[in-house]
């Protein structure tokens, strides 16, 4: 069986200013539909673009990512959109939330994207803020929640459309242990629950420990760890 | 904050899957027969304009440049989706090669030049409407692919704003409260100055005051304070409403110059409704005022010879659109009375018929039309008729009462004026209408004896001897023009003939059309009836060109100038746009990894743009609206030797608002596209490779 998603030889580098930086140099790996594994490395290694790469959201300099052995950036801007929309979640450092919106708002969004009617999207983002546990967080804005709370509604928006593959950079790094740790076991929880494939970047080598698939970023190369 | 301005480097590599973009030679081929076709068309369609309908030369150029001007910006629209994209290049190719066929074509077509001492355009002119026509091809395509691409047209058509708009209304700071105060904003100066205006159309009209700048300052400052304790409280209110105790909240800069944005549009378009309807209010009064003394066109023969005038009549009041038929003399002549000299315009007229082709009757302050054919009924030197009828009333005052005063005095003091002939002779003198400010000048009212001199004297053995003849003044008229006032005196058509010694012959016809502004048309239609050559027209607008040419070019002066205004408040729009962008990088980005599209990131800032326009707009047609209603109202008084109006005029077209809300939401769109194109091509990473 095909794995869900592949990178192949993944090279990325920048331009800060002459000189140029290379990030990544030739990451490989393969990750199965359902599987979940933590991503280790120091700061700086390129946890993060790796993430990007791989969420489509960077293209790689040279190399490529596959989903389901297809090439994913081949496909033309509006596909690629529409294939973020449905098969992808992400989750950052920083809720990245939309102040301005509610909880429930800014959980429909990616129903909203994805054109579904309103009643729809908010149905299934009540269904999704429920299963983090915020079904008494609706009304409220991001400013009016905890940084904990933030992060679950940033988790049930990636999850709203039911995505094959939830990305997660560092969820927990902003919050203190004990905060994290909840949202460490809602992540494996989700895995297990709703069969989503998940890479989860972080620094704690606790949480990194328990998950079943270990994955260390060293010299921009992807190793078993 | 580090931003890429620049597409990122997969936005070449795609397209591989998916619906291809045609080849750039097939794209460049397409917008030049799109764009030759457009040419086409508005040539097609000003010709069948010219021929078929009776509108003006100015409206069948308007209409059809406007119809090319629609269809290249459909043409545009059209090619953004064969092309998958706005592809400049290869519209300016075809932009290119359109200027060089028109070049050309126009040089084969030989076309009318704009300036006066030439016929045809010189080929310095031929250039510069060629490399008009590129431009605006290039510009108006670019401008219709700007609607593919926000449409989708490198990709699936999803024409929705849903929650596009949502983003922007939050983009915006749009909510109740604001929406709220902005409504308050919008609608409370336009209903105080509409208030204002109801006010003072309560006054006694004789007693205007001239307007005092003080009084304007004070009602400036009453606005600006109301509306800041409007704003105070609402912010008041609000504060009480959101916000504990001493907590302040923080405004971004954006929302500040959202508002500045706002107010800029709105005035810009308050200026350039205001101005307008002024510019266009002068412009009706001047051609109601010309069109109450003149006919809307002459029937004129190349010939010195009309003496069939009675036969043409029947024939030119039979032709459809055709409401009046009168016939005229027209001649000069030297007045006098008493000491007084002064040169006229005699006009012979049919009193019977004149007030078919113009508003002669209804202009008579004094005395009676009629009494033109009929002098036995002229009143006598010993009473002075009253002024009368509408005309009259805008006189008024006690001036004119002094006048008629005085003029009684003086025919007791000089009872020999009119005691030179034997009462049966004066009685049986011919009748003579005179002007309002040539009676003033001449100090005749209706009764006193004036003499006609005509230099068309008889031959002597001397030399020519001018020839004169007493006449009666049997009515003044008030016009409203001071050049008609004190130059045109009217008599009957037979005594014209006798006093010129025309024989049966007149100078030509007067007539009045159902459409003043078909008249040229309509004209040509009367001259196809009577067989063409010797006859010929002249309408209103030819007599009167140089009046209302400098009017038309001092209104589109004015209005280009002040459209400046209103696209220097869609620079705010821009600039306002740009740094929404740059404060909303990061949100741009987490819409795009929840899978927005490009054209879903492009629609947000355009709707935002769109919306400050738009709300701009609004206020400033209301507040436009609400000044024109207000000047009217109020009655602005204008120095009346000046400008021979009272008061300043304003006409409120309709059409006119219509076009400078158009023209207000089309820059604001124009605005927008800089920084939702930029927007809707940043990478997903720009916004997440921060902190």
């Amino acid at each position: 069986m095909a794995p869900l998603v592949e990178a192949r030889e993944v090279h990325k580098s920048y331009w800060l200013g002459e000189k140029e930086i290379h990030v990544l140099r030739g990451a490989s790996f393969s990750l199965a539909a359902g599987e979940m594994a933590s991503l280790v490395g120091p700061s700086g290694v390129g946890k993060s673009t790796f993430l990007h790469v791989i969420g489509t959201l960077d293209p790689p300099t040279r190399g490529s990512v596959l989903f389901d052995d297809r090439d994913a950036f081949a496909m033309t801007e509006e596909e690629l959109a529409a294939f973020r929309n449905r098969s992808i979640g992400f989750v950052f450092q920083f809720h990245y939330l939309l102040p301005e919106f509610t909880a429930l708002q800014n959980t429909s969004m990616p129903g909203l994207i994805n054109r579904q009617p309103r009643e729809q999207a908010e149905a299934q983002a009540k269904e999704m803020l429920e299963i983090v546990g915020l079904e008494h967080r609706l009304e409220h804005k991001p400013g009016e929640l905890s940084g904990g709370e933030q992060q679950r509604v940033a988790l049930a928006r990636a999850l709203v459309l039911k995505p094959r593959l939830l990305l997660a950079d560092e969820p927990t790094g902003n919050l203190d242990e004990a905060t994290g740790e909840g949202i460490h076991q809602l992540l494996v929880e989700l895995n297990q629950r709703l069969g989503i494939a998940a890479i989860v970047v972080t620094h704690n080598p606790r949480l990194a420990e328990r998950m079943p698939r270990r994955l260390r970023l060293t010299e921009g190369m992807v190793v078993e760890v | 904050m580090k931003l890429h301005w620049r597409p990122s480097p997969r936005a070449e590599g795609r397209g591989a899957v998916g619906r291809k973009a045609a080849r750039p030679a097939v794209v460049s081929a397409a917008a030049l027969a799109l764009f030759l076709l457009g040419a086409g068309l508005q040539y097609s369609l000003a010709v069948w304009l010219g021929a078929y309908t009776t509108l003006s030369r100015d409206a069948v150029n308007g209409i059809s440049f406007a119809m090319e001007g629609v269809w290249f910006l459909l043409a545009g629209f059209v090619l953004s989706f064969l092309g998958r994209g706005y592809r400049p290049l290869e519209n300016l190719i075809a932009s290119a090669v359109f200027g060089a066929v028109t070049f050309f074509v126009l040089r084969a077509l030989k076309p009318p030049s704009f300036s006066y001492d030439r016929f045809f355009a010189s080929t310095g002119e031929l250039v510069v409407w060629s490399l008009a026509a590129a431009a605006a091809s290039w510009l108006l395509a670019m401008w219709g692919a700007s609607f593919g691409m926000l449409i989708g047209a490198n990709g699936h058509v999803d024409p929705r704003v849903r929650y596009e708009w949502g983003i922007a209304r939050t983009h915006l700071r749009l909510n109740r409260h604001s929406a709220l105060l902005l409504a308050l904003l919008g609608v409370l100066p336009p209903g105080l100055f509409y208030a204002l205006g109801i006010a003072a159309s309560f006054r006694d009209p004789h007693q205007r005051p001239l307007v005092h700048p003080l009084h304007i300052l004070f009602m400036v400052a009453v606005v600006l304070a109301s509306l800041t304790v409007i704003g105070k409280w609402i912010q008041h209110r609000a504060q009480i409403a959101r916000l504990q105790p001493g907590q302040r909240r923080k405004r971004p800069a954006t929302v500040v110059m959202t508002g500045i944005s706002v107010a800029g549009v709105a005035v810009g378009v308050w200026a350039l409704t205001v101005v307008l309807s002024v510019m266009s209010g002068f412009e009706s009064d001047l051609k109601r005022k010309i069109l109450g003394t003149n006919s809307h066109a002459l029937l004129l023969k190349y010939s010195a010879d009309f003496s069939e005038w009675r036969s043409v009549i029947p024939k030119v009041a039979a032709v459809p659109g055709v409401a009046g038929v009168s016939p005229f003399i027209l001649n000069e002549v030297i007045l006098s009375h008493g000491q007084t000299v002064t040169g006229a315009e005699l006009k012979g007229i049919d009193p019977a018929t004149a007030g078919a082709v113009s508003e002669l009757p209804r202009q008579v302050i004094a005395g009676e039309l009629g009494w033109l054919s009929k002098p036995q009924d002229i009143p006598g030197t010993d009473r002075v008729v009253e002024p009368r009828g509408e005309a009259a009333k805008q006189l008024g005052g006690p001036e004119y009462e002094q006048y008629l005063e005085d003029t009684l005095k003086r025919r007791q003091a000089h009872p020999e004026e009119s005691q030179k002939l034997d009462p049966e002779a004066l009685r049986n003198l011919p009748g003579i209408c005179i002007g309002k400010e040539m009676s003033h000048q001449l100090r005749a009212w209706v009764g006193d004896v004036v003499n006609v001199l005509t230099p068309l004297g008889e031959m002597t053995p001397t030399g020519p001897v001018p020839r004169s003849r007493p006449f009666r003044v049997a009515c003044i008229l008030y016009s409203g023009m001071y050049e008609y006032d004190s130059k045109f005196v009217y008599i009957g058509i037979p005594e014209a003939q006798r006093f010129f010694k025309m024989g049966e012959n007149i100078v030509g016809l007067e007539l009045k059309f159902a459409d003043v502004d078909a008249a040229r048309a309509l004209g040509r239609r009367v001259v196809a009836a009577l067989g063409g050559f010797p006859y010929r027209t002249k309408d209103w607008a030819e007599l009167n060109r140089n009046l209302f040419s400098a009017l038309k070019l001092e209104k589109l002066a004015m209005a280009i100038i002040l459209t400046f205004i209103v696209l220097v408040a869609c620079f705010n729009i821009l600039s306002t746009l740009i740094m929404l962008v740059l404060e909303k990088t990061k949100e741009i980005s987490i819409l795009k990894s929840m899978g927005a599209r490009d054209a879903s990131v492009m629609k947000i800032f355009v709707v935002e743009g769109l919306t400050i326009g738009a709300i701009g707009t609004a206020m400033g047609l209301l507040l436009g609206l609400a000044s024109c209603s207000f000047i009217e109202k109020f009655g602005l008084q204008l120095d009346p030797d000046v400008y021979y109006i009272s008061n300043l005029p304003v006409n409120v077209d309709g059409a006119q608002f219509v076009m400078v809300a158009a023209i207000s939401l089309a820059l604001s769109y124009l605005a927008t596209l800089y920084p939702a194109t930029k927007a809707s091509r940043l990478s997903p990473v720009d916004g997440l490779r921060e902190e």
